[in-house]
């Protein structure tokens, strides 16, 4: 049982991205996924540590990739108040 | 208010990352209110005599909200949410649950959760999503439970995949046929599972679409009467559900085209009930729900003119079927039609028109009669998230 979970979370883990995603910025990604469930939220709506807070809220909403969360947020937290 | 616009939502994406070094833990206050006012005509026919009533409701009875959301973000792995909300006449909750970031793409939450069926519910329910002023009816046929859940998305070359699994108390079967959330004491020993995969097959994420199952055994409601229809059977009933969903969000200049959908399905394993005419008679029909929903919108979003490109036309077809032959057995049908204006990113004014008609498919010799009803309503909504 636990080999097969661990197959599982090694398949899973092996999932990469194109070079194309993988150069996609923060900006990008904002405007690529928010937009998917409401509008592109003003980066000046939030504080830094409100957007950390709300990133995560946000991944397991839409369901994210990790680097994208990452990105994201370093892009909305750069650009916050 | 106008400083949040998406039109002014324009930073510059070439700025270079400079991003402050985060606390142990947070805690933040957001949510969203939504009110408005409804006028309602409705013209019901019942064993051949037609009445008409017309209402108007001040706080938009059907839809008003309050749900503030509280978050607190402990460390960078933790994150625990709980949003309370009035309706106008309860006080409930849509969730209460702690969610783990084990790792990435593996995201385990436990408490009270949304199940994942279907996106509706999850994702585009709140009133400052949703394009129109009303929710589909019957898309939150899986509801809310207590339970545990894992999700999460991976890339997968230039597209990428996301799971979300529960495994949750489950549903108990009531007298006539109806199924209802048992809460947090189980009734049974059977759990409820639920899963959806979704696959958004482009690199800018704009479509995206996702099938749902949810299997469960059902215990029995206090006080419920109905049987197997084969007496030889000792298993109970079960339930299982499906959902397929689609998201289509691209901008094609000069507008934001939205389309989105989903059907859901539900069916419990036919069983006896007692007549409620007759306590000496049994009855059995065909348990299956279905829902479905297709709406799209479009909104000038590259338009010059600043009062255009807040403007947003959205339309939505539903169509719903309980079952018939029950008491409660139902075939209905609504369009709706709004005009949303953008205050901000967050904050919307719909101007909408909802038609429905519905007519009764229960059967006769349980209820008395079968009658039909036409609803058309027009609704001033405003809603924001703050």
């Amino acid at each position: 049982m636990l080999a097969c979970m661990g197959l599982m979370f090694t398949v899973l883990a092996s999932c990469v991205e194109s070079k194309k995603v993988a150069g996609k910025s923060g900006a990008e990604l904002w405007a690529d996924n928010c937009q998917r469930c409401h509008n592109i939220p003003s980066p000046v709506t939030f504080n830094s540590e409100q957007w950390k807070t709300l990133g995560m809220h946000m991944q397991s909403r839409a369901l994210l990739t990790h680097n994208e969360r990452e990105k994201v947020v370093a892009f909305l937290q750069s650009q916050a108040h | 208010m106008a400083q949040d616009s998406l039109a002014e939502a324009t930073p510059d994406a070439s700025a270079s990352l400079t991003v402050p070094e985060s606390s142990e833990s947070h805690f933040m206050v957001v949510g969203l209110v939504t009110f408005g006012f409804v006028n309602q005509n409705t013209t019901t026919t019942l064993g051949g005599i037609k009445t008409t009533d017309k209402t108007n409701s001040l706080g938009d009875a059907d839809r008003f909200e309050l749900s503030p959301m509280f978050l607190w973000r402990h460390g960078n792995n933790m994150l625990i949410e709980f949003e309370p909300s009035y309706n106008g006449s309860t006080i409930g909750v849509n969730w209460a649950d702690v969610s783990y970031f084990i790792a990435p793409g593996f995201i385990a939450r436990a408490g009270y959760l949304t199940l994942p069926f279907g996106i509706y519910t999850k994702r585009l329910a709140a009133g400052w999503i949703n394009k129109l002023a009303s929710d589909p009816i019957g898309v939150d046929m899986a509801g809310s439970d207590f339970g545990v859940e894992l999700e999460g998305g991976f890339p997968l070359g230039s597209m990428k995949w996301s799971y979300d699994v529960s495994l949750s108390n489950g549903f108990q079967l009531n007298n006539y046929g109806t199924i209802s959330g048992v809460g947090i004491v189980a009734a049974n020993n059977g759990k409820t599972f639920c899963g959806r995969l979704a696959l958004l097959p482009f690199a800018n994420s704009s479509l995206e679409v996702g099938v749902s199952a949810l299997y469960g055994s059902l215990a029995a409601a206090p006080g419920a009467t109905f049987t197997n229809t084969d007496i030889t059977n000792t298993k109970g009933p079960s339930v299982n559900m499906y959902a397929a969903d689609i998201n289509f969000v691209k901008n094609i200049n000069p507008i934001q085209l939205n389309i989105k959908g989903q059907y859901s399905m539900s069916a419990v394993n036919t069983m006896n009930y007692v007549n409620p005419t007759d306590s000496t008679q049994k009855y059995s029909f065909t348990n299956n729900v279905s829902s479905a929903f297709a709406q799209v919108s479009v909104r000038p979003v590259q338009a010059q003119n600043k009062v255009l490109k807040n403007l947003e036309l959205a339309y939505r077809y539903v169509t719903y079927q309980s079952p018939q032959n029950s008491t409660w057995g139902q075939n209905y049908t609504e369009s709706d039609i709004a005009l949303d204006y953008w205050l901000s990113w967050r904050t919307v004014v719909k101007v909408a028109y909802e038609n429905i008609n519905a007519s009764g498919t229960s059967s006769v010799a349980l209820t008395g009669t079968q009658g039909t009803s036409l609803v058309n309503r027009m609704i001033i909504q405003f809603s924001t998230e703050f």
